[in-house]
Formats: C-alpha cells, structure tokens, sequence
C-alpha cells in the first residue's frame, strides 16, 4: 500500500455534530502506511493515550486497483482531538492530531461479492457493546466512484490504496482496554485498545 | 536507478500481485476482466525481473 487516502466532511449528521460549516466538497487528507495497522480478532491495539483525547471515526474503507474499488473494510480514522482543535484554532495544518502509530485501524478487506448490496448495508461501531456510530455508505454526500473521481483531480492514486470514506455521527472518545466490536455485512471482528503496558 | 527507488517499485509490484492472486482467487472479474488481469500479470511479472534483475547488478 502506499498511502491511505481520507475523506473528512462526507456525512451532513457528522458535520453537525462537529458544529462546523459544511464546506462545498469533502475534506482530503492523508495517512502514511506506516499508521496503518489491521484488526486481529481478540486483538490488542496500542494507542497514545499520553498525548490526550483519542477519538474514534467509524469509517467504510475502500481498497483500489486501477482507480476501482476491489474490496471493502471498516476502519476506525483516529484523532487526537484536543490537538486537532487547538491546531485548527491556530490556522495550522493538523497531520499531527491525525497521523500516529495505530491511527489507521481496518479490519482485513472483503470482495464486493461478500456483501448483497455494499452501499445498503449498515455499518457499526460499538465500544464496550454499546453502538457508538451506525449509518450506511448510502448517507454520504459523495457517492463512491465520485469519492474516486474528485480524490483522482488531486492525488495521484496507486494500486493497493486505501480510502477512508468519511464518518457519520457519534465520533467520541475512546479510554484505554475498551472493546471495541466492529460489523459491516460479512466483516464482524472484537479487539481491545490498550495504553503500551497494557 | 538507485537502490532505493527499485526496492519500491519492486514492493508495490508485489502488492499488485497480492491483489491480482485475491481478485483471482474470489474469480472477482467484475471490475476488471480475467483477460486484462493476466495480462497485467504478465506485465507486472516481467518488470519484476527487470527489476530483480538491476538491484542484484
């Protein structure tokens, strides 16, 4: 994979409760490869808690091959969110709120073929089994191939790439050793997210 | 070329065939035909040689 490729601002429920304008398009950003890591069931993921608020973005995940989408995950975007709020505040650039060890979380990837209609099915986080974040590829503002059609003006897009497609409502903190249970269509996996001594 | 640039391109040829064997494996030809994906393989195993081939020089 060369790089994990995001989209911020692509669900009007998310939008809202983040108290922010709408902006004309969704936002682009990008993760390295190397914050990317994928879920093990009944796995553990380390996170840093030591450098404040961690919260969870729910997010269906693309994979690319030849700007097509091959396979389809369910992520966790994370943020550090205090960090991202004083940076924006500043008028700085914010990689550093989201680009870090563990930022980048997907379960491994599933053929379209898996689901019976991919951008029906909902997706679903829960955190200590309760559902955080529940919503459906359906409800975002750009649809799929224009999710690939309006990242294609910008960057250049290689094979193996993965998009995060933007999260809807119910972004909130995580704590350290919740459970966090992930569920999209045939995709279902359980792992933990622990401080380093965890 | 340097070592470094090969070593890459190398990398990201092996991810291709990672998702050519998974395409194939699920006989997932939706998007893209059986016919276009061997002959991406074909493709991607030859300059694999190259490449090979100019990082062992």
């Amino acid at each position: 994979m060369d790089k994990i490729i995001c989209l911020g601002k692509n669900y009007s429920d998310h939008i809202a409760e983040m108290k922010e304008p709408a902006s004309e398009m969704p936002v682009l950003f990008l993760k390295p490869a190397s914050a990317f890591i994928e879920t093990k069931n009944n796995g553990k993921i380390i996170l840093p808690w030591e450098r404040g608020l961690i919260h969870h973005e729910c997010e269906v995940v693309f994979k690319l091959y030849k700007k097509n989408i091959i396979g389809l995950g369910l992520g966790l975007d994370l943020t550090l969110r205090d960090t991202q709020k004083e940076l924006k505040s500043k008028g700085q650039p914010w990689e550093i709120s989201k680009v870090f060890k563990n930022s980048a979380i997907c379960t491994p990837i599933q053929g379209l073929r898996d689901f019976l209609n991919w951008q029906e099915t909902p997706f679903i986080l829960k955190v200590n089994g309760e559902i955080r974040q529940e919503s459906k590829l359906s409800n975002a503002i750009l649809k799929p191939n224009d999710m690939i059609h309006y990242i294609d003006k910008y960057f250049p897009i290689c094979d193996g790439d993965l998009i995060f497609t933007g999260t809807p409502s119910g972004v909130a903190a995580l704590k350290p050793n919740d459970m966090i249970e992930l569920k999209f269509g045939p995709i279902e996996t359980s792992f933990q997210v622990v401080a380093q001594d965890g | 070329m340097d070592n470094q640039k090969l070593s890459h391109d190398i990398l990201n040829i092996l991810e291709r065939l990672r998702i050519m064997h998974d395409l194939m494996k699920d006989k997932n030809f939706e998007h893209i035909p059986k016919e276009e994906l061997l002959n991406d393989l074909q493709e991607n195993l030859d300059l694999l040689k190259t490449n090979f081939q100019k990082l062992s020089q």
